[in-house]
């Protein structure tokens, strides 16, 4: 029998509220974190939403680090970890640093600093390019950065496995634990809003105009945005030997890869199937025990209408009815944390039986036939959550949260 | 520990592949160490227009179509077309090369640190000068970190698991360790791990704002007294792993066995040695325990040292701590001052070093080695030494906190 | 400008994505069923056609084209409109 790994922290900055109650309160609520974008000029952009997080303050919640001197995808990681650990209870000082480890997703990892550089180089101010860049930008920092801040020395993964390196990182915290390789992992994913990922969203013409509107007829596409999630994993003996009552259990996960093409799905749904499948095979589950799943759900026309068919492959004839809701209607799509967050929705909505909806729909697409779970939270039991992401290159992941029973 | 090495799944390599500054076989790369050639020189690709020539470890000529053939490249970038050269020359050494042959899908766990910085930064470039409407699709597509990985998964069929791991110069080992986990774990039957890097005038322009590099026209050499920096590299280099039973019952040829690896890191991220060697050495004493072995049954160290002033000293403490006795018995040496600090492709070269030793009981030297460092309590040499190599362990430690361990034994000795 | 070398530079284009002798290509390949573009690559041929004619063409006209020659049609056909003396109302 393998060890049980559950949660015992949840720490989340988003762009509609930071800290996990926050966060949480105002998902449930639906409130829209999308904006008009401040951070860089879009003038010349023919969109100009993004999901910024406007009053982040790093400030705050660092401790030990200085935020002038790292990336803002380390400043949110770094504060979310913060977060985390106070959320269960644990005090780093306490922990043997050696055994307390970190597992970080990302897409970009600190894209401004190569912004900054391509500034520089681009106003042919060579004397003033790149000093402080490689301390600043390799995307390992964001994991380097959130076990410095809490004093952690034992594993450091980062998995820069783009918008579903959440999940990737889950999965990674989950068998090192599961492995002896850390008595207490903290697994997360982060990213920052970028000129880089702005401009290529809008020339691929995936940016809508205005709002967010995952599995609508009307969707006009995703909108970019930021944030960090962070979730404390421990072995269920841990968790009970200090105390604690654990907020879910990670249950599976499973991984797969198209090998079709680097930014379209597979025309099936082939590989998200698969890793449905996978995660489910490990938790010992069939797909009639899914009570929720957290959808991918960006707002593209192809992937809603694509993930639409690779739950059907899954479920069935159950599919329509399986509440399926995209927090990313709120948020927009955070990246590399989307996944993270959607994994702490999952943990919650098995904690507390309430799922967040899918706001901004008003038309059904007869091409997603699924419950998003239109406009307003719902109160159900939530035995199980699944939790779906897909990514450039291929990458699926999907992770499985369960009600924790003793 | 012991129990749970008895009913795990064991996991060999299988096959190789590689493209680096010195070859691209196994045998030709094994045969430039053991002779002290250095595949540096100045480097077109890694020196920013109107700058001083930086020194580098290129794929001298890298010509894609060599493995390619007529199949259209432009959407692959450098990285990728290092990453899929490498993973296709594994799967021919496997038979595997047609999607037809395997019998179980095959997978990738990709070590990079920047997947292709040239590719993210000039598509930001354009955007500046060009206006944003101008800048590149297939560019973008391959601004993810994981785009090597995912390009490398479309050009080979590749549908097993697919995952990246960052990391600096540790990233080849994770990757490894990663994808050894994921197999003893039952998560995948065959993946190919290891990594890929290219240069780039950003990646010399920055690192040698950063005062990281030897200085123009001195070569680095790892662990010398006048050691003054490290020479970047590139390449890729993978090896195909597989579970024990699965690779017995296809009749695959075992260059080793993955027996034990690990990670830890330095809170201080680098700024205190004392932090760091500890860091390093508990990756070493971790992996140990991971193998079910010790520092007396360990024939050879392949190190990470790059020539880096601060790394070097910090992974000879930590080695020293973790190898106790041993440390000063066990022949040890460096290959980054031939091949320059590859990052993601590092550990994949690391090894395929220490495959070669396995197979050949020798251990290249450290060219250019006269004086070490004193007091660097580790067995080096600058001329190719024998080696009694059954075990051996691969060791890299990244410039902000990672350290890595990865050992090795030869899959007769199991 | 003439059609000729709007075609020549129009098959440059075409060969940098899809690493085809441009000699290759014929005027009527499809994009799509002869060449095998797909729609990342037909994308990326598009922004470039229309920077380095200068074209500032709207997003939809470029994605119906199909083959060279509706492209070098449409890059005649734009080239020509932007060569219109604006009309006194757009000025305004």
């Amino acid at each position: 029998m393998s060890r049980r790994i559950v949660v015992t922290g949840i720490g989340m900055v988003t762009s509609v509220g930071i800290g996990r109650r926050a966060a949480w309160q105002a998902l449930l609520a639906g409130r829209r974190g999308t904006s008009t974008v401040e951070s860089f000029d879009t003038s010349r952009h023919p969109v100009h939403q993004g999901g910024e997080i406007k009053g982040f303050r790093p400030d705050d919640h660092l401790k030990r680090l200085v935020p002038a001197q790292i990336g803002r995808a380390s400043q949110l990681g770094a504060a979310a970890a913060r977060l985390a650990l106070s959320d269960a209870g644990l005090d780093p000082e306490a922990l043997d640093p050696a055994r307390a480890g970190v597992a970080m997703g990302t897409t970009s990892g600190e894209p401004q600093e190569v912004e900054r550089l391509d500034d520089a180089l681009v106003a042919e101010d060579l004397a003033q390019a790149g000093h402080g860049f490689v301390r600043r930008y390799p995307c390992h920092l964001i994991a380097a950065h959130v076990a410095a801040e809490v004093g952690f020395a034992g594993v450091n993964a980062m998995i820069p496995t783009a918008c579903a390196a959440g999940n990737y990182a889950l999965a990674y915290a989950y068998d090192a634990l599961v492995n002896d390789r850390a008595e207490l992992m903290l697994a997360g994913g982060a990213d920052c809003f970028s000129r880089i990922t702005y401009t290529g969203f809008a020339r691929l013409g995936a940016i809508a105009p205005d709002v967010c509107r995952p599995f609508d007829k009307n969707r006009q596409g995703m909108i970019p945005g930021e944030g960090a999630a962070v979730l404390v994993l421990e072995p269920l003996d841990r968790a009970l030997a200090r105390g604690v009552e654990p907020i879910a259990e990670v249950a599976g996960y499973g991984l797969s890869c198209d090998a079709h093409h680097m930014t379209a799905a597979h025309p099936e749904g082939e590989g998200a199937a698969r890793a449905m499948e996978r995660a489910l095979r490990m938790a010992g589950l069939a797909p009639e025990d899914v009570s929720y799943v957290s959808a991918h759900g960006t707002g593209t026309p192809t992937n809603d209408r694509l993930e639409s068919i690779a739950v059907k492959r899954v479920f069935g004839e159950r599919s329509p009815r399986v509440p399926m809701s995209s927090i990313k209607s709120m948020l927009g799509h955070t990246m590399g944390a989307a996944s993270a967050i959607e994994a702490a929705v999952c943990a919650l909505a098995v904690a507390e039986d309430r799922v967040p909806p899918t706001i901004h729909f008003e038309e059904p697409d007869p091409e997603c036939d699924v419950d998003c779970v239109p406009n307003e939270a719902r109160e159900m039991p939530v035995a199980v959550a699944m939790n779906n992401a897909y990514a450039f290159g291929g990458n699926n992941a999907s992770t499985v949260m369960i009600k924790w029973r003793p | 520990m012991a129990a749970l090495n008895a009913s795990r799944r064991r996991v060999v390599v299988t096959a190789r592949g590689l493209v680096s500054p010195l070859g691209d076989t196994p045998g030709a790369f094994a045969a430039a160490l053991e002779e002290g050639r250095s595949g540096l020189g100045p480097s077109a690709l890694a020196t920013w227009n109107g700058c001083a020539a930086v020194v580098a470890g290129e794929v001298w000529g890298f010509a894609p179509e060599t493995y390619f053939g007529d199949r259209n490249v432009r959407p692959l970038d450098r990285t990728s077309r290092l990453a899929a050269a490498a993973a296709g020359l594994a799967l021919a050494e496997a038979g595997l090369a047609q999607v037809e042959s395997r019998t179980q899908p095959v997978g990738l766990v990709l070590g990079t640190q920047f997947g292709s910085l040239k590719t993210i930064a000039e598509f930001d470039r354009r955007g500046l000068t060009a206006g944003p409407n101008y800048v590149k699709p297939l560019d973008f597509a391959n601004s993810v970190i994981n785009a090597p990985a995912g390009q490398t998964a479309i050009w080979h069929g590749l549908v097993g698991l697919n995952s990246t791991m960052a990391g600096g110069a540790t990233a080849g080992l994770a990757a490894i360790g990663h994808a050894t986990d994921l197999i003893r774990g039952g998560h995948a039957e065959a993946l190919l791990a290891g990594g890929a890097e290219e240069l780039s005038p950003e990646a010399g322009l920055t690192y040698g704002r950063a005062g990281l590099l030897a200085a123009a026209g001195s070569s680095p050499v790892p662990f010398g007294a006048g050691r003054r920096g490290f020479a970047l590299g590139e390449g890729a280099a993978l090896v195909l792993l597989e579970e024990l039973e699965g690779a017995r019952a296809r009749g695959a040829s075992l260059f080793g066995e993955v027996v034990g690896h690990a990670s830890a890191f330095d809170p201080s991220m680098g700024q205190d040695p004392w932090s760091a060697a500890s860091a390093l050495g508990r990756a070493v004493r971790a992996a140990f325990a991971d193998a079910g072995l010790g520092p007396g049954d360990l024939g050879a160290v392949v190190t990470g040292g790059s020539g880096s002033l601060e790394l070097d000293l910090a992974e000879a403490l930590g080695l020293a701590s973790s190898l106790e006795e041993a440390a000063e018995a066990v022949p040890a040496t460096a290959i980054k001052g031939a091949l320059g600090e590859a990052f993601g492709a590092s550990g994949g070269f690391q090894a395929l070093a220490l495959l070669e030793i396995l197979s050949s009981g020798r251990l290249p030297g450290i060219g250019g080695l006269g004086e070490p460092e004193p007091g660097l309590a580790l067995s080096l040499s600058n001329r190719p030494r024998a080696v009694n190599a059954r075990t051996v362990l691969a060791t890299a430690l990244g410039l902000d906190g990672h350290a890595a361990a990865l050992i090795l034994t030869r899959s007769d000795a199991a | 400008m003439e059609v000729e070398s709007i075609r020549t530079k129009i098959k440059e284009i075409i060969a940098n994505v899809t690493n085809l002798d441009p000699a290759k290509i014929g005027d009527t390949d499809s994009y799509i069923d002869d060449l095998n573009l797909d729609s990342l690559s037909l994308l990326e041929i598009g922004v470039d056609v229309d920077y380095a004619f200068k074209l500032n063409l709207p997003e939809e006209r470029m994605r119906s084209l199909s083959n060279v020659e509706e492209t070098v049609a449409l890059v005649l056909e734009r080239l020509s409109e932007l060569a219109q003396p604006q009309p006194e109302a757009a000025l305004a």
